[in-house]
Order: C-alpha cells, then structure tokens, then sequence
C-alpha cells in the first residue's frame, strides 16, 4: 500500500509540472499585461521599464525555470492586477468555493443516491418514473440557465430567497464560513441547489444503473430467500457492491467542483475561486491563472489519490501491490 | 448514532444564535457597482473604475465637480503656473489623515515621487515627466516636469495623496489592502469580491458627510445586479445594461436616471501608402456607408448621442461647427467607384468584446453596412486584455474603439491617439491603425507649448477640425449614455458625475 501511495504521488508531481509548463506557455500569448499595468499614456521606454521590473524580458525558459524555482519555495508570483502574492488572493477565496462545493456535493450525493435506490426498487412505478425524467432535465439544462431561473423564481417573483453574495458570515480565524448564520445559509441555499443538480442527476442515474444490475444477481435472491430484512440486504449487501463507480464519480465531481464552478459563482456572484480565475483570465493575469490550475490540479490528483484508498477499504478483494 | 446527530444539531443551533453575524450596524445605502476595485492603493490603478472608490478614501491636490467637472480646490487651496516647467500649490492646513497624522509637503513629495515607482503605481508617465518636487515650506509646493505640460493640473483630482509616514513603515501587502487618506470617508471593511464598507470621517475637513454607512458590492454579472435592484438588495445600482432599461423604467418602484457619458466611440482607421484606406475617398465612403441612427436606436436602444468629433462638449479641443456627414450609401458607393474600388476590397475590423456598451454588436452592424457597399469586412473582435495590447502595437487595419480625457484636454488625447507613431517620444502609442500625416503632426506639437486657455483651445479646435473634416482620421459613432437605477422608496438625491465616479460625499438622503 505505501509503495502504491508512493507511486501514485511521483505521477502526480509529474502531471502537475506538465500542467505548469503548458498553462505558462498559452499564457504568454494571451495578451500582454504590461501595457496595462503601465498605464494608458506610458511611453514606449516606460513600457519596457515595467516589463523588466516584472522579469518578462528574460526569455521563455528562464521565466518558467525561476516560476519553478519560486514555486517550490511557496513564492507563486505577485497578481497583476491586485499586486499582491497571488496564492494569498486564491486561498483567500478557497473557504468560500469549498463551502459552496461541499453543499453541493452533501446534496447531490445524499439525494442521489437515496433517489437511486429508491428509484431502482421499483422501477416502474409512475413516481420513480418522474423522477427520472427529472434527472433528464437536470443533466441537459445548463448551469447558467439552472441558476438564473432560480434566481428568477425565488428571489424576484417569490423574494424568499437572496440572489447574490454570501451574506452574513462569521470569521473564525482565517476562515470566513457562512454556515453559522441564518442569513449565511439563506445565501447558500440557490448557488448549491443550482451547482447539485446535474451531479445529483448523474449519481441517480449511476446508482438505479448498478442497482438494478445488483438486484438482479444470485446472491441477492440467497439474501431474499434467507429472509433477511430488506434494510440489510438493500444496504449492506446490495449498495456496498455497488459503491465503486458511485464513489469513483462522487470524487471526479468534487474535484470538479471545486476547481470550476466558475459559472455558478459568476451568476451568484459568490466570491470564490472560480470567480477570481474568471475575472484573472478576462485581466490576463497570468500569475493568478498558472497558480490557480496548478492548485486545481493539486487538488484533483489527492481526491483522485484518496478515492483509489478508499477502494481498497470498500472491496477487501481489491489490493494494490 | 440518533442521538450524536441530534447533539450535533443543536450545538449547530446553538452557535447560530449565540454568535451574532455582522454586528454592525446596517448601511444607510447599499450600492451595486459593476467592477470591484482591485486594490486600496490610490496610484495602482489609473482606471475610472478603480479612482472612483479612492476618490472617497482619498484627496488629491484639487477636485472637480459639477456637470461639467469644474477643477475645483482639494487639499491645494490655490494653485499657480509660474513658468513652463513649474507648478505651485499652497496646501491647506489643519487636515488630518485618518490615522491622526498631519497633511502637508513632505507627504506631497512622497506622494509624487511614489508615482514613477512601477511596483506601486500605474501613472508611470505622470510620474517619470516629473523633474522635481521641492518643498518651499510645510504647507507650500512647486512641482517641476520635464517636458511642458499644459494640462498638468487638470490631472491632479487623479493623483492621490497618501501620508508618508504610515505608507513607509506599512508593509506593501497592507498597503494594498488598508487605505489611510485624507478622504471623506474610511474604509471598515474589505471582504474582497463581496463588499466594502465605509464609514464617514467625522473631521473631514470639507465638512462630515451626510451618508455615515455606505456599503458598496461589486455584482460584475448584469443580470444580477439587475436581480439585485429589484429584490430591494441594493439602493443604487450603476451600469445598467440597456437591454434591461425597459425592464427598470417599467418597475413603478425603480427609478432611472441617464446622463451622456463622456466617452465617445469611434473607428480608427490607417492611411499607409498603398492600403485602401491611403485614399480619403474611401474614408469618406466608409463614413457615408455606416447608419449610426439607426445604430443608436436599434443596438444602443436610444441611449447614445450621435458624435460628430471624439472630444466632448466640456473639453478644450471640442468644436461645435463640426457636423456628421450624412448616411448616404449611394455617395458612398459612388466615392469607391472614383477610387478605383468598384469592386470593393477587403479589410480586416478589430476591436474589443468586453469592454464598451455593446461593443461587439456595433462591430457586427458596421461589417453589414460596409458589405452593402462591396466592402467585405473580417471581424476579429477579442477581449480587452488582448486587443489592447494589440492597438499599442500599431498594426490594426482598422478598428473599433473609445475614449475620453480625464484632463478635459484634447491636447494629451491627440498626441497618443492621432500623432506619427514615435518610439523615442512615445507619440501615437495608442495610434493603433498607425495613422500618420505631417500637417497634423506639426500642428499638434507648436500646442505642447501653448498654456494660454483661449489659445489652446483655437488651436486644438484648428486641430479637431482638420482631423475630422480634412483628413478623416477616425470616424465618429456616437457617445455613451451612463445609466443607473435608484430605489425611489430611499428618497436618494444622486447627480452622477460626468466621469462616472462615484463619490459618496456628494449623495445624501432627503
């Protein structure tokens, strides 16, 4: 297991400096920041003054060699546009996406796979059938959509619900969470919804799909005709079999979401981290950008990493040597 | 397993109601902006957007207000012009910082000098044309530049004053993120991309504001904000996307108010020997082939004025003899068919996508009239991270684009935009299409001297006059109109400002 772990982190290192090195050269021709940060009536001398002050004279590989070297000290660069570190400003934002993300995950995962189940007991049953229409809807309807007609429904039409930011929240330390007041969960309550609905489709789908495979095996109908409660067989035979793709999936989508909620943070405006790398890519501020996909990458290859633990504690079978 | 849950939830209801949320107290007025200012620091950003929220943390040496933006005195009760290079303020005494310090020269200097820094500053041409700053004595200042620039003190309500001793011995980050001005008002709180919130200074020298509590929240989306204004989350909301006037003006609880931007938008177009546009008959055929009525009505919905020059009204530089040449299609097929074009040629039309109101839609409507008079036209419109650059660079064909002078003086405009490109002066740096005639030139350069009001502004009317009539250098559109939305039930007196910033010490509730 350790030289399994082992391994899998050396990958992850060398995906992470693949990811780096591709990021810092599409960003280079993505717009020239220096011409801004000069500002509008700097002459072409004055131009150049601010372009060596940044270190963007010095050519492509000695750029990346020194991003490298500064990164592995911890030093990802000033932002452009805020001048300040810009680690600092993503993980600034970090409570508020993962706050936001954990919601959603919560949500989708619990009712998913509770629907799912449900779902495939019966298949046919005119409810079981609604619901999975619904999920039809919840996988094709876009995110943007989702969230303005929420918006339009609950906080224009009804006005029950508040349609942007975070409202009141409480600072424990470093970190700003919004769960302990009301106003706080008021503000939460659209964005997750609107971020829950396709994954929460997806887990339905995935989870009847195994089900009913499960249900239909050999030892199930042992389990039946032992006279097992239903509970046990349904849950500690049956759902544990089926946990691997569900558990696969549920750790693909909180990487996901995490990493890019852009679109529901833009539309709530939710200031996380998602809306930072928006705003970042849209002032070409290529520090913020480089050092938010290296740490979404981070992020995605742990839970990836911890997801292939988690197999082996789910399937006893299942061995990594 | 029960029973831990339940405990579980009722410390979470516990900690809901023992610990309480913002215990400050509610804002007298919640504003909703479209941009988020990216720092506290007054000279990193030479933005409207950005200078707008520090012009209430901050002064600068003077001020302008009014409809027509009049320079008014600030922290300089007075101001002179001894000679070319010199300019001299005398300070007003008894004005504090709001961490107690005095204002005065030695913070002036620190300020001026911080400018050319480019770590901390955007205004490098400001502050590298700075020769000197000397201290006659504490409450007295002459500023000397290298070049001659007449319009210098039209920029200082732009250029903040920061007190030396605390930006000193502040770490930079804190800088950054803490504002101490002089200003009308001081920051409480910064959550950044959710809200800021400012409380008035009670010993502002010009007299305490009326609104103690201002919380402003940047919502970049329009359709939020709009959901904003109309759920009663926010008072005030700027930048009101004219798809949604109909919406607002329909709302009996919402009320409009409109005022004509500053910024004109215009086509920029190059005259290389050799390239179609070389000949002025194809400008003018350009001209004549685009409908900006119909323009203003359909994708502006109304809210634009039709622009016959790029300088507006208040500027010196505006000429009110000039006139838009009429849309005639005909005339203008006929001035290409005079050319040689019959056939009509090809041209490439850039500009931006995310920066001016419906700027990629006018694009779109420009290529369509042109294609009626045989021009066939490329579009390549991008974001205004990368199309800027580009226009610096010089190698656009022909492009869409805005503008206006913060100085009130066409003079600066003029040499970016329409003077030779010129590496060593820095000339024409915004002169994207490179646009280049001699006359022009030389008429624009015997005005860097003139510092005589009346005498500029003959000359810089004799200079608008040949660029839009004589040469046709760019082709005006039209001029924005700047619409924001107020909850009536708040009784809110808001005249906005002709530059679009918001200062929060001329709003006051009735």
């Amino acid at each position: 297991m350790a030289t399994y772990i082992a391994r899998r982190l050396i990958q992850g290192v060398i995906v992470l400096l693949v990811v780096s090195l591709i990021c810092f050269i599409i960003f280079r021709y993505m717009g020239d920041p220096v011409v801004t940060m000069a500002g509008k009536y700097a002459t072409f001398d004055e131009i150049e003054l601010v372009r060596k002050s940044l270190g963007l004279d010095k050519p492509m590989h000695v750029q990346y060699g020194r991003f490298i070297w500064n990164a592995l000290h911890g030093n990802f660069g000033k932002s452009y546009v805020a001048r300040v570190p810009a680690l600092g400003l993503i993980l600034e934002r970090f409570p508020a996406t993962f706050e936001l993300a954990t919601t959603a995950i919560c949500l989708s995962f619990s009712l998913g796979l509770g629907l799912g189940v449900l779902v495939s007991l019966k298949p046919y049953a005119f409810h079981n059938r609604l619901i999975m229409a619904g999920s039809l809807g919840g996988i094709s309807i876009p995110t943007f959509l989702i969230g303005i007609l929420l918006i339009m429904v609950f906080s224009v039409y009804i006005g029950i619900l508040p349609p942007f930011g975070r409202g009141d929240t409480v600072a424990i330390g470093p970190w700003r969470s919004g769960f302990l007041t009301l106003d706080g969960l008021k503000h939460l309550a659209l964005p997750a919804t609107t971020l829950a609905l396709y994954q929460l489709a997806v887990t339905l789908r995935l989870t009847r799909a195994g089900m009913r495979e499960v249900l239909a095996e050999e030892y199930i109908k042992t389990a039946w005709s032992k006279g097992l409660p239903p509970k046990k067989v349904i849950f500690k035979h049956a759902l544990r079999n089926v946990m691997i793709p569900v558990v696969t999936m549920a750790g693909l989508q909180f990487g996901e979401v995490i990493a890019f909620s852009i679109v529901t943070e833009t539309i709530f405006q939710w200031p996380g981290m998602g809306n930072l790398l928006l705003t970042s890519i849209y002032e070409g501020d290529q520090p913020v950008v480089v050092t938010y996909i290296v740490l979404a990458a981070v992020i995605i290859i742990t839970i990836n990493i911890v997801v292939d633990i988690l197999y082996a504690l789910l399937n006893p079978k299942i061995r990594y040597d | 397993m029960k029973k831990l849950i339940c405990f579980i939830a009722c410390i979470c209801m516990g900690l809901m109601l023992a610990l309480p949320g913002q215990s400050l107290a509610a804002a007298d007025i919640v504003v909703a902006v479209d941009s988020p200012p990216r720092m506290m620091n007054p000279h990193g950003d030479d933005s409207d957007a950005g200078l707008s929220i520090m012009a209430n943390f901050f002064d600068g040496l003077l001020q302008r207000k009014g409809l027509k933006g009049e320079l008014m005195p600030a922290l300089a009760e007075k101001w002179e012009h001894p000679d070319l290079h010199s300019w001299k303020f005398y300070l007003r005494k008894g004005v504090k910082f709001h961490n107690g310090n005095d204002f005065n020269a030695a913070d002036v200097k620190f300020s001026f000098e911080r400018l050319s820094n480019p770590d901390v500053s955007e205004f490098i041409n400001t502050g590298k044309n700075l020769a000197a700053v000397e201290i006659i004595d504490d409450y007295t200042v002459v500023v000397k530049t290298k070049d001659p620039t007449p319009w210098f003190a039209n920029n200082m309500h732009q250029l903040f004053m920061m007190d030396k001793e605390s930006t000193e011995s502040r770490d930079p980050g804190d800088v950054m993120q803490k504002p101490i001005g002089t200003g009308a008002y001081k920051l409480e709180e910064w959550v950044k991309g959710s809200y800021i919130k400012m409380t008035a200074n009670e010993d502002y020298w010009e007299g305490a504001p009326s609104l103690k509590k201002v919380e402003i929240r940047p919502i970049t989306e329009a359709s939020t904000r709009f959901a904003a204004l109309v759920s009663g989350q926010a008072d005030i909301v700027t930048g009101v996307p004219v798809e949604l006037y109909d919406k607002v003006v329909s709302n009996p609880k919402l009320e409009i108010i409109s005022q004509a931007a500053r910024r004109s938008i215009f086509l920029a177009l190059g005259n290389k020997p050799g390239t179609p546009t070389a000949d002025i008959r194809v400008r003018k055929a350009i001209y004549m082939a685009i409908n900006e009525d119909e323009i203003i009505e359909k994708i502006m919905r109304g809210h634009a004025m039709p622009a016959a020059q790029v300088p507006d009204p208040p500027t010196v530089g505006y000429n009110p003899d000039l006139t838009r040449l009429a849309y005639d299609p005909e005339m203008s097929k006929q001035l290409l068919k005079e050319a040689g074009f019959e056939n009509g040629f090809e041209i490439t039309l850039s500009g931006p996508n995310d920066r001016y109101v419906q700027d990629e839609k006018i694009c779109e409507a420009v290529a369509k009239y042109l294609a009626k008079v045989g021009i066939k036209v490329t579009l390549d419109v991008k974001p205004k991270s990368i199309f800027f650059p580009e226009v610096s660079e010089g190698k656009k064909e022909f492009y869409l684009i805005g503008w206006f002078d913060g100085t009130y003086d066409m003079g600066r405009t003029y040499f970016k935009l329409a003077h030779t490109r010129d590496m060593e002066s820095g000339h024409g740096q915004w002169n994207g299409a490179a646009f280049s005639d001699a006359g022009l030139d030389k008429l624009l350069e015997s005005t860097a001297d003139m510092t005589d009001r009346a005498q500029r502004e003959k000359a810089l009317q004799d200079l608008n006059k040949m660029a839009m009539q004589d040469l046709i250098t760019w082709i005006p559109l039209h001029y924005q109109e700047n619409l924001y939305a107020i909850q009536k039930s708040k009784n809110i007196a808001f005249t906005p400002r002709p530059d679009r910033w918001m200062v929060y010490k001329e709003i006051s509730m009735q």
